[in-house]
């Protein structure tokens, strides 16, 4: 990935979450809102812009380990989350339910998303029979 | 992975920010490489070896020491 879709990736990263940050204010939410802008501040901080060399490949290395350990802690989370809620609505904490639901809905489409991009990367790097 | 980076930077009288600026990669990564926190890919391998005039195999070689890489 080259500096300018790094800034991209940043900006859109950014620009989503000062969005969420006004959201929340406009909805009163100030707890979301502390969150958003908190997060916000970690994420400039702690990820670079590219602004050194254009490609160095520990610096990819090291966004690939954070992307997996990202996506495994997140769908493990949303996932243990899901059927936790769907069993305390089935006890009569009928409100979670709908929670629930999202939740499992989102992890299905964590693991599909996970799937096809890893059917799409194994095609990319020669995961065929053909010699 | 064990490797003399160190070795053939200092006999070319290089700093890890000209060896770097040389290398295309952040001073960061010759750090690493050179304290074996991170083991480099081939065609970086094969830059190194190449700006050193030497062969990869007189710059790495298999050790016992911790890598960067599975």
């Amino acid at each position: 990935m080259d500096t300018y879709k790094v800034r991209q990736l940043r900006l859109a990263a950014l620009l989503f979450m000062a969005a969420l940050v006004l959201v929340s204010l406009w909805l009163n939410n100030y707890l979301l809102a502390a969150a958003g802008l908190v997060t916000g501040l970690l994420f400039l901080l702690v990820v670079r812009s590219g602004a050194g060399p254009a490609v160095d490949e520990r610096e990819l290395t090291i966004r690939e380990k954070a992307a997996a350990s990202t996506y495994a802690i997140y769908a493990g989370t949303i996932g243990l989350s899901a059927v936790l809620l769907l069993l305390m609505a089935g006890r009569g904490f009928v409100f979670l339910e709908a929670l629930g639901l999202v939740f499992a809905y989102l992890t299905l489409f964590l693991l599909a998303l996970y799937a096809v991009s890893y059917q799409f990367f194994a095609h990319r790097y020669g995961g065929g029979d053909e010699e | 992975m064990k490797n003399r980076l160190k070795v053939y930077r200092a006999m070319h009288d290089l700093t890890q920010e000209q060896l770097a600026e040389k290398l295309k990669v952040s001073r960061q990564t010759v750090i690493a490489i050179e304290s074996n926190k991170y083991l480099p890919s081939l065609p970086l391998a094969f830059r190194i070896a190449a700006l050193f005039g030497v062969k990869i195999e007189d710059v790495f070689s298999e050790g016992d020491q911790k890598e960067g890489r599975p």
